[in-house]
């Protein structure tokens, strides 16, 4: 647009950084918080971890596609509920949104809750030589409860401060957390693993009182006794394609933080959007394969995963027996055992856990805003969309945290087998993106007038709109994703629960928790309706577009 | 009772226009109110490049057009987005580059020729019918607007008034709003503000009953985020830092007067209903661009409203 034709008025704001858009989203693929607890899990595939993440990206390419051109198409429209409710109408839109951005909310507050303890508590702990409550941390049940509430209470104190003070923190946060990860990967390529055997041995015993003498090799047996499989590289194609939709769990959200604010420019627009979610895609998959070159140069790759398989077969009740290092293997304190300063391992440490603080007050960021939403639009009470005088929403806050406490305590104390679903909370987003995909699909044909006036509309691939491609791409992965979960028809073709992934429908958990959001979604979104009817509100009228004569 | 519709922020979209005059049949509302900021933002020119050739710039994208078909086309998808099109030539266009008050007087050309045809299609849709349409300009309206609204003979320029919606409920109206980093048409301190709102609160007959129709949300109302702006009118941390940017007098007038209903735009993004104090504050937002009319339906009651939803149609 010629700015010789643009007058000046409210809203006609310049684009923003896409380094700080970059910054954003590059949270949001969280390499220290997801990526390090994801790829610790992914001990028992035979699929090379580096070419899951150069594979993964490669598809994950398109979802930066989809949200780039649907925000290019819709901007300040509320995401995906409101994309999905306009393109397909009906309640569709809700009870994927609904589901996705807060019910499944409830399950990630555990899983924060973990990664608050394994990476910033007990190495903090250990590093201060108060052994035994950094092993009690690292505890299952009660310890696991209290982190869940400690990331509830940061969560909330983060909505009470507001984004405005929060985008700050997670600034610093990222400059923080990028010179921690900067020097471990430094300490990684710069010593040897005898360096780092001997450290292991000596830091083990210092941190957590462990009385093993030979850390290493004890941890070592421990690990190949837990089927410790997962290469660094090769595996065939099909093999690499299994591990993804574990993979997924670490780097399906570089969409998470995407805005557009203002008046929209242009193809520019588009193209901001879509830099700062692909930087931040391809710097975080390169700064993988980094970090797991860095593993495999002085860790010893192997040592790695039989580290990881033996916490883990341990943590998911495969075995009681205690491993050998009474603690997540976290690489972070892996690698500052390369060192034996311990202001340094202090310092690192810190600097690392900044990983953990400037992403998880975004937990409830995208739920407030469809709590909201839904209660805008009369499909939940008034009173879920009230700020108290000080401009919290407390109402929005409690949906979220009460039945995030009971989550939590379900997934601790790991009742009826909870904790095996810990890939629903992936699971129930990639449904409601699947739901987005389509939409994507079909917004050229189906909106046409809004598609042609906007700023993609000269985008396309041998003449079809690219939206529409590559909503098929991300799509397609998404299906291929959710038959995996559901299925897993390769690897596990007797269905033995709880599956490959732990939420195939062999697992009743699983099924009960998705059902359940599923259920609870349709009945508020059914029930509202009904109620809103005796009111004299026809909320399908009011989501109708109306006539233009 | 009465039904009252409003949506506010169509910032020159034609299709919002016609849902807009649409909407009172569509949801049986008696009364229909549109919010401040109802002129566009953009006038994208259509050079000539001989016979029937125009080229077109829109968001970014350049379009050849070859005939007469595809030139309506444009204009319509031009308007769609409320922009203005303009056919000028490659001559024209060098002298406006050199000569900007020159664009600003085709611009203004161009936003009194539409509201002159919204004008006259309101007179033809409303003649005969009992429908009361109320209309105030908002802080991006240039004030020859105002002009065009009063020589309607269906819709009401109720700017700086005190207008009677039905027996029980009075409405003020402002589309005026506090500072803005801008400088735009309508907007001035918030003590000059304050006299404004007293003038009109102070004609009240009943102030809890009435509905106060402004342009500018109550600060920290949550109507009134918007993102964060440095210097220059760059969103600072990629929009990911919001604050309020709403008026403090009118928040302190409503505080203090507590009406049934608070009526505002502006802020396209601040979406919602909220209370202030006993007062439901709405603001239905905008997606006027991609020719949504995103609005508000209330039911007005004797000391209280009896239902409201927010539309998006």
């Amino acid at each position: 647009m010629s700015n010789l034709f643009v007058r000046k008025a409210t809203g006609m704001v310049r684009s923003w950084s896409v380094f700080d858009a970059f910054i954003y989203a590059f949270f949001s693929i969280n390499l220290v918080t997801l990526g390090f607890y994801s790829f610790s899990q992914m001990y028992y595939f035979s699929g090379g971890m580096i070419p899951a993440l150069l594979i993964s990206a490669a598809f994950i390419i398109f979802e930066v596609v989809v949200y780039a051109s649907l925000i290019a198409v819709m901007p300040r429209s509320g995401g995906d509920y409101v994309w999905q409710t306009r393109i397909f109408g009906g309640g569709i839109g809700f009870i994927l949104a609904i589901t996705g951005w807060w019910f499944t909310l409830w399950l990630w507050t555990p899983i924060y809750g973990d990664m608050l303890r394994q990476i910033v508590i007990t190495p903090l702990l250990g590093a201060f030589g108060m052994q035994q409550a950094a092993v009690w941390f690292a505890g299952q049940g009660n310890a696991l409860f209290l982190c869940s509430l400690l990331t509830l209470a940061f969560v909330a104190l983060v909505i009470i401060l507001g984004m405005k003070s929060y985008a700050r923190i997670q600034k610093y946060s990222f400059y923080a957390g990028m010179l921690g990860l900067l020097i471990v990967i430094f300490l990684l390529f710069t010593s040897s693993p005898d360096a780092f055997k001997a450290g292991l041995d000596s830091n083990s015993a210092s941190y957590f009182g462990t009385q093993q003498l030979r850390m290493y090799d004890a941890t070592a047996v421990a690990g190949v006794a837990a089927f410790a499989s997962t290469p660094l590289m090769g595996g065939s194609f099909a093999l690499i394609m299994v591990t993804l939709p574990y993979l997924v769990f670490f780097n399906l959200w570089p969409n998470w933080g995407a805005t557009l604010y203002g008046e929209v420019r242009g193809a520019t627009d588009y193209k901001r959007n879509f830099a700062g979610m692909a930087w931040a895609l391809g710097v975080t998959t390169l700064l993988g394969i980094l970090f797991f070159l860095g593993v495999d140069r002085t860790i010893g790759w192997d040592f790695y995963v039989q580290a990881n398989a033996t916490w883990w077969n341990y943590a998911w009740g495969y075995t009681t027996e205690v491993p050998p290092l009474p603690v997540w293997p976290n690489p972070a304190m892996l690698a500052v055992f390369l060192t034996d300063n311990r202001l340094v391992q202090i310092v690192v440490l810190l600097l690392m856990s900044t990983w953990w603080f400037g992403w998880a007050g975004t937990l409830f960021l995208s739920s407030t805003r469809v709590i909201f939403a839904a209660a805008f639009d009369r499909l939940l009470p008034e009173k879920a969309a009230e700020l108290n005088k000080n401009g919290t929403p407390v109402n929005a806050m409690l949906y979220m945290l009460l039945p995030a406490i009971l989550v939590s305590a379900l997934y601790a104390y790991n009742l009826a087998g909870f904790r095996s679903i810990t890939l629903a909370a992936t699971q129930g987003i990639a449904i409601m993106y699947f739901g987005t995909a389509i939409a994507a699909i079909i917004l050229p044909y189906k909106k046409k007038e809004l598609y042609e006036a906007s700023p993609i509309a000269q985008m396309k691939v041998l003449g079809f709109p690219l939206i529409t491609v590559a909503g098929l791409i991300f799509g397609g992965f998404l299906l291929f994703l959710l038959v995996e979960w559901f299925f897993d028809p390769w690897l596990n073709t007797a269905g033995v629960p709880p599956g490959l992934y732990g939420i195939s429908i062999a697992n009743t958990n699983s099924m009960i928790f998705l059902g359940s959001c599923y259920a609870i979604a349709a009945a508020i979104y059914y029930g509202f309706k009904a109620r809103r009817k005796k009111e004299g509100i026809d909320l399908d009228k009011v989501q109708a577009e109306i006539p233009v004569e | 009772m009465t039904k009252l519709f409003f949506a506010t922020d169509i910032h020159g979209s034609d299709i919002c226009w016609s849902k807009f005059l649409n909407a009172g049949k569509f949801y049986e509302a008696d009364v229909l109110i549109l919010g401040g900021d109802m002129t566009g933002k953009a006038v994208v020119p259509f050079t000539h490049k001989g016979g029937k050739n125009y080229q077109v710039t829109l968001l970014e994208q350049v379009f050849e057009i070859t005939n007469e078909d595809e030139l309506a086309d444009m204009k319509k998808r031009v308007r769609s987005r409320g922009y203005y099109p303009y056919l000028t030539t490659p001559d024209e266009m060098a002298e406006l580059e050199k000569d900007p008050e020159r664009v600003s007087k085709i611009f203004l050309a161009e936003v009194l020729k539409v509201v002159q045809q919204w004008m006259d299609l309101a007179d033809k849709k409303f003649d005969g019918t009992d429908l009361k349409v109320y209309c105030s300009p908002g802080n991006d309206d240039m004030d020859e607007v105002d002009e065009i609204v009063r020589s309607s003979r269906r819709v009401l320029l109720v700017e700086g008034q005190v207008t009677p919606l039905d027996a029980n409920h009075e409405m003020i109206a402002s589309g005026w709003s506090n500072r803005t980093p801008w400088d735009t048409h309508r907007e001035e301190d918030e003590d000059q503000l304050k006299v404004r709102y007293e003038a009109m609160i102070s004609k009240l007959k009943d102030p809890r009953n009435a509905v106060f129709n402004v342009h500018v949300p109550p600060y920290k109302s949550g109507l009134d985020e918007a993102p964060e702006l440095d210097k220059d009118l760059r969103p600072v941390l990629a929009g990911q830092s919001l604050k309020p940017v709403g008026s403090t007098a009118l928040r302190k007038a409503i505080e203090t007067t507590q009406p049934l209903l608070g009526l505002h735009g502006h802020i396209h993004e601040g979406r919602g209903a909220m209370k202030v104090g006993k007062t439901l504050c709405i603001n239905p937002g905008s997606m006027y661009e991609q020719g949504t009319l995103l609005g508000a339906l209330v039911n007005l009651g004797k000391d209280k409203i009896e239902n409201y939803v927010l539309t998006s149609g």
